[in-house]
């Protein structure tokens, strides 16, 4: 079973790790967690996350993510590696650099994002970076 | 009514949400391009371009393919204003992925003495569009111009003119015996088309009914005249063309001395100033007067396509000014900018009028040169280079050389795409700075 103190933004398999965990414990993560489906509609959105956004979870949670809540990643560098790997059938895990919009500020960010075809839940994990 | 403090909350919150979703870039920068505040959208199409992964500065941002920003920005000396209002920016050539846009819109507002306001837009599709409009435009004008100003030749299956009408003396002053069998190119200058081009424009007018180009046009003398042209098939639509991959067995295909097109040549010298200070504003670099970015990476696309349907050669050959930024430190920038106009003409001078030169970054150029093999590509390369290398720019009494170095990449018509020749061309630019510089590499 997994105990939150085991899951930090590198470990291998993390989307496994991620599914099991309660909103609870996806609250207590040290790193944003949007978590959403095969039509991009946002289904886990932890508290770290929605406090960098400045969003309530409530605003997000049913919306589509590329287009109705993070537009900064509907381009080929993320959502269309998503739908590549959902086409071809195959996992992704990747960690990029990237720059989110928090709040209108430019805000450096590591990427890791998640896709297995075992689960339907993918995810885009979000941490600082200096 | 004051709002109490949650419902500010709530205001505060709406208010981000509704600037996230935005179908719009917004940037807010100081005058050193410096960015404070960022939407979304921006990110999405800014963070691709960005070289060194941040969005710290919209000038460093957007560098590789709006060079001038900086130089727009301190150029302006009133308070507050438009410093550009719906500039267009090329990113590639426009064979990217489906969320890849080709085309940016940018309009630049300066708010105040310490901030500028930058709205972003991916246009592609409507510059799509436009270039169809643009096309139709140039259908309709060329059908509607009075009718005595023009030439009607008849060409057969190849190209060749097929039989001699006195409308083609009135039009060029050229007689029977100098253009019947003759390639219709013959009323195309030296150097403005190509024998693929002049395929390309027959295997339009079989696709689409009709195919039409304006341009310099050649008369008998030697004198040139802006002339529009348009070809279309004396058969009905396909009769001339391969269906289907499936030969066809209508006889004409076998006939190759039957008119099979005409052709229809208009003097529109008239109207060349209006539509020429239109192309310019849009396809010209303003301080050198070459193609810009954006003409550059319109005639690749056009000249890929071209490849597909019809296989040929094609070179590019990429340039960058050696130690471009020494004659900025020691003789000011606008002596820089002399020898970027001097470059510039000689460049225009070495290559044939249906190459495309353009300049395409701050002293980066570029020249495609349709139908020509490596070792015809290298030759001029070289020829261009020896120009460069043996002549001075007189700046104030003070004559200041300088040298190019350049990258030729050459691709056969089935090869992937513009971007592939372009990093190949590059990476023989690359090769030529590192040897020493004022050198061609291939």
């Amino acid at each position: 079973m997994n105990t939150i103190s085991t899951i930090n933004f590198e470990q291998p398999d993390i989307g496994v790790a991620l599914d099991g965990l309660s909103g609870a414990e996806l609250d207590s993560l040290e790193f944003g967690v949007i978590g959403f489906d095969a039509d991009t509609l946002v289904r886990r959105y932890n508290a770290l996350e929605s406090q960098m956004a400045g969003l309530a979870s409530t605003r997000v949670l049913g919306s589509a993510l590329f287009t109705a809540v993070a537009p900064c990643m509907n381009n080929f560098l993320v959502a269309q590696r998503f739908e590549d790997s959902a086409a071809d059938g195959v996992a992704l895990d990747a960690v990029m650099d990237y720059v989110f919009t928090l709040r209108m500020r430019p805000s450096k960010v590591i990427l890791r994002l998640v896709a297995s075809p075992s689960s339907a839940m993918r995810y885009v994990l979000v941490k600082r970076r200096p | 009514m004051v709002p109490i403090a949650s419902d500010i909350g709530e205001e505060y919150e709406a208010l981000v949400q509704f600037l996230y979703l935005a179908p719009v870039g917004l940037v807010q920068a100081n005058l050193e391009g410096e960015i404070a505040m960022i939407n979304p959208l921006s990110a999405q199409l800014l963070f691709p371009l960005s070289p060194d992964g941040n969005l710290t500065n919209l000038f460093l941002v957007l560098q590789s393919v709006a060079p001038d920003l900086r130089h727009l920005v301190e150029s302006c000396s009133s308070n507050n204003g438009m410093l550009c209002d719906g500039m267009r920016i090329p990113l590639a050539a426009g064979n990217g992925g489906k969320a890849q846009p080709t085309t940016l819109s940018l309009t630049l507002l300066k708010l105040d003495q310490h901030r500028l306001m930058a709205v972003i837009n991916d246009i592609t599709q409507q510059v799509a569009r436009e270039r169809m409009l643009q096309q139709n435009e140039a259908w309709l004008n060329a059908i509607m111009l009075g009718v005595s100003e023009y030439a009607l030749i008849r060409l057969d299956r190849g190209g060749y003119i097929h039989d001699w009408n006195p409308s083609i003396g009135r039009i060029t002053g050229f007689s029977a015996e100098n253009v019947v069998g003759k390639a219709f190119s013959v009323f195309y200058p030296v150097g403005s088309t190509t024998v693929d081009r002049m395929a390309d424009r027959l295997r339009e007018a079989d696709e689409s009914g009709w195919s039409l180009d304006e341009g310099w046009r050649l008369k008998a003398d030697g004198s040139r005249f802006w002339g529009s042209a348009m070809i279309t098939p004396l058969s009905l639509r396909g009769a001339n063309a391969v269906d289907n991959g499936v030969q066809s067995t209508d006889a004409r295909i076998f006939d190759v001395v039957s008119p099979a097109y005409s052709l229809v040549i208009r003097d529109i010298t008239d109207r060349r100033d209006a539509s020429e200070t239109q192309r310019k504003a849009i396809a010209c670099d303003h301080l050198t007067g070459i193609g810009n970015r954006r003409a550059f990476f319109e005639a690749a696309e056009l000249e890929f396509l071209r490849g597909k349907r019809l296989p040929r050669k094609l070179s590019l050959l990429m340039l960058d000014l050696d130690h471009f930024k020494n004659v900025n430190d020691t003789h000011g920038h606008p002596a820089g900018d002399m020898v970027l106009r001097d470059f510039a003409a000689i460049l225009t001078a070495s290559f044939r009028e249906v190459d495309v030169v353009s300049r395409i970054g701050g002293e980066e150029f570029a020249v495609l040169m349709p139908s020509t093999d490596l070792a015809q590509a290298q030759a001029g390369a070289e020829r261009l280079r020896q120009s460069v290398e043996m002549h001075a720019v007189q700046v104030d009494g003070t004559a200041i050389h300088y040298t190019v170095s350049g990258g030729i990449a050459t691709v056969d018509s089935d090869s992937a795409d513009f971007e592939v020749l372009m990093k190949r061309a590059d990476a023989a630019l690359y090769a030529a700075k590192a040897a020493g510089r004022n050198r061609m590499a291939s």
